[in-house]
């Protein structure tokens, strides 16, 4: 993938630019508007990150120059900004997706694989990992061809990893991911522990190899 | 003990009235007899004179006369007494034939055959009917004129007090949280253009006082977003890497579970100040009995791992609000119950046209009133301690009505749709 990263907070874009600059992805970065402007009008990526509040400029400005220009380079905005009209005003100008910060990298990263995936595979909706084979629409899993049962949340919590192969993902980004605003809940990260053990089961008992590790209690890779 | 105002003006003013009308009334009342009193005696007098003249010239007594409502009776005494004595009596009166109230003298003459006694009396009614008619005269006035006095203040004082209502009324219907600012009222007089003024003055102070302080809450929750995100982006990269041993996972563990407990607090107080400027979008027609039900399969995991039995009993109810609040306050009071709840416990969610109750058992004693202020936390709580305040000031938003029950063990968190006079509603 060929990722833009416009975002103006030089740590948080160096460490975005290293969690996601592996597998073949190549990450531009640009640190103010005009930086930012000059690379979406030359060059085309399968996603852009995109801060709202840059020095020079608006983030949305560019999302407009983006849609005049008739880009197909997809769109995910992260912002502090968290208010309804700010998220319905990007969304509308044509942004795929909307990151409210602070985030995880894992989210990050699992959005915009959704995104990539959503503006370039059409009609295919499959993503295939050694024997599993992830139906995104359908919200189906199959080992070997054969479906095993998921509920809502192992689906998620299966792709969540999938998206981020070979990186660890903490407990404290699954529960967020699977759990959104209740994530706060006291014994929300053992739930975690839960549904990865119910994971694993239902994918080796279909013959599965077991592809988690565990990372002393702080999280698991999956690879 | 509390009045009004004009109650309190009333009752000195009628007192002092009736006082005075009494005290004045019978001064008057004595002067007046008195002075009448003194003519009558004037008269006794002229007529002891031609008594004694008579006496005198005729050396006999008269027989007793009846004439001009006069009595003269004489009686044989021993010892001659040259005392006047005046005093009043009652008498028959021989020409009327009716017993009235008279006035005497009594005194002696010597005549030939010794000394005798003389009592001339006089009739007094015409002299009191004089009185009466006197004071009815001057009396019926004055309480006519009270009485009219009473009925103008009354008038007026409820027309000068008119501006102060009004300005209660403004006082009272004044709301921080709402657009709508002190109104002022329009008076001629100076002391309540004054108060006026003043109010207005702390109003406006308070408001901007106010906004300053959401507005600051605002700034600071956004501002912290960016080094958090940093920090969490830091802390997955630390994750990452390679080298990574027991000791460091414990600390990542920990910084991992304070920053999105910082997370948390900063988003829920984002949160407060949304909901305080009516900021959460567009209000629509919610179904809660579908909210809810949607909230059950969202828990059914964190149901089943601790082995709770969920009763529900729910009526259709539909209510208009902002649908991302209600789906926080249906979430936030089930994920309570379930996290303050023990190892095959039970959840009972009722729902009716009046109410949504979450009764959960626990462990835990009975909470008190201020579970529901911010920063208020049980001592083994690991929220915000915003929680129980952000879903009182989401009900109170929906005019509905957020309150606590302790029941046999249970606790129970009610939600009453209509309540019929809400107690905070002037705070």
């Amino acid at each position: 993938m060929k990722l833009l990263i416009i975002e103006d907070e030089a740590s948080l874009r160096s460490s975005i630019q290293k969690y996601l600059t592996a597998e073949g992805n190549v990450c531009d970065i640009a640190g103010n508007f005009d930086n930012a402007y000059q690379k979406i009008a030359i060059y085309e990526y399968d996603c852009i990150l995109l801060d709202l509040g840059l020095p020079g400029g608006e983030g949305l400005d560019l999302l407009r120059f983006l849609r005049k220009e008739q880009k197909e380079d997809g769109v995910l905005i992260i912002s502090a900004r968290d208010s309804i009209e700010q998220k319905i005003e990007g969304l509308s100008l044509g942004a795929d997706d909307y990151l409210v910060k602070p985030f995880h990298l894992s989210e990050l990263y699992a959005r915009i694989h959704a995104v990539v995936r959503r503006r370039q595979q059409k009609g295919n909706n499959i993503i295939s990992f050694n024997e599993i084979e992830i139906d995104v629409l359908a919200k189906e899993i199959k080992v070997y061809g054969v479906t095993v049962y998921f509920t809502r949340k192992e689906f998620d919590l299966l792709l969540y990893f999938v998206s981020n192969k070979s990186k660890v993902i903490s407990k404290a980004a699954a529960a967020v991911h699977i759990w959104g605003d209740n994530a706060d809940m006291a014994d929300s990260f053992d739930y975690i522990y839960t549904h990865i053990k119910n994971i694993r089961k239902k994918l080796t008992d279909a013959g599965c190899r077991d592809y988690f590790q565990s990372v002393y209690g702080v999280g698991y890779k999956f690879q | 003990m509390s009045m009004k105002l004009f109650t309190q003006y009333n009752r000195v003013l009628l007192l002092i009235g009736f006082f005075g009308l009494l005290v004045i009334g019978s001064l008057f009342y004595q002067t007046l007899s008195y002075y009448l009193n003194k003519q009558i005696d004037n008269y006794l007098l002229e007529e002891l004179l031609e008594v004694q003249d008579y006496d005198h010239k005729m050396n006999i007594h008269p027989a007793p006369i009846l004439f001009k409502d006069l009595v003269i009776e004489y009686r044989k005494v021993e010892k001659f007494r040259n005392i006047k004595i005046f005093a009043d009596t009652v008498f028959f009166n021989p020409k009327k034939q009716i017993t009235e109230s008279a006035r005497y003298l009594k005194t002696g003459v010597k005549l030939q055959d010794g000394p005798y006694n003389v009592t001339i009396i006089t009739s007094k009614v015409e002299s009191q009917n004089q009185v009466m008619t006197i004071l009815l005269v001057i009396i019926i006035p004055v309480l006519v004129l009270l009485l009219i006095l009473l009925v103008i203040n009354r008038l007026l004082m409820r027309r000068l007090w008119d501006p102060f209502r009004q300005l209660l009324e403004n006082i009272k219907s004044f709301n921080l949280n709402k657009e709508r600012p002190y109104e002022t009222i329009s008076t001629p007089i100076l002391e309540f253009q004054e108060l006026n003024n003043a109010i207005l003055d702390i109003s406006l102070k308070v408001r901007s006082d106010f906004q300053e302080i959401k507005l600051f809450t605002e700034n600071a929750s956004h501002e912290m977003m960016t080094p958090l995100a940093v920090i969490n982006a830091k802390l997955d990269t630390l994750l990452q890497s390679n080298t990574l041993g027991k000791e460091e996972s414990d600390t990542l563990i920990d910084l991992y579970r304070a920053t999105s407990r910082l997370t948390k607090l900063n988003q829920s107080l984002l949160l407060l100040v949304k909901i305080d400027n009516d900021l959460m979008g567009e209000k629509e027609t919610v179904d809660l009995m579908e909210l809810i039900e949607d909230s059950i399969v969202y828990f059914r995991e964190l149901i089943q791992e601790r082995d709770l039995t969920v009763f529900k009993n729910f009526q259709a109810v539909s209510v208009f609000g902002s649908r991302q609040l209600l789906e926080i306050m249906v979430n936030n009071l089930f994920s309570n119950a379930i996290r303050h709840n023990y190892e095959g416990g039970s959840i009972s969610i009722i729902l009716s046209h009046e109410a949504l109750i979450f009764r959960n058992t626990s462990n835990q004693p009975e909470l008190d009133e201020s579970v529901f202020d911010r920063f208020s936390k049980g001592r083994d709580s690991e929220g915000t301690g915003l929680g129980l305040s952000i879903l009182r000031q989401i009900s109170s938003k929906h005019g509905m009505r957020l309150t606590y029950e302790f029941k046999r063990g249970d606790h129970c968190f009610i939600v009453t749709f209509k309540p019929e006079v809400s107690p905070g509603s002037l705070k």
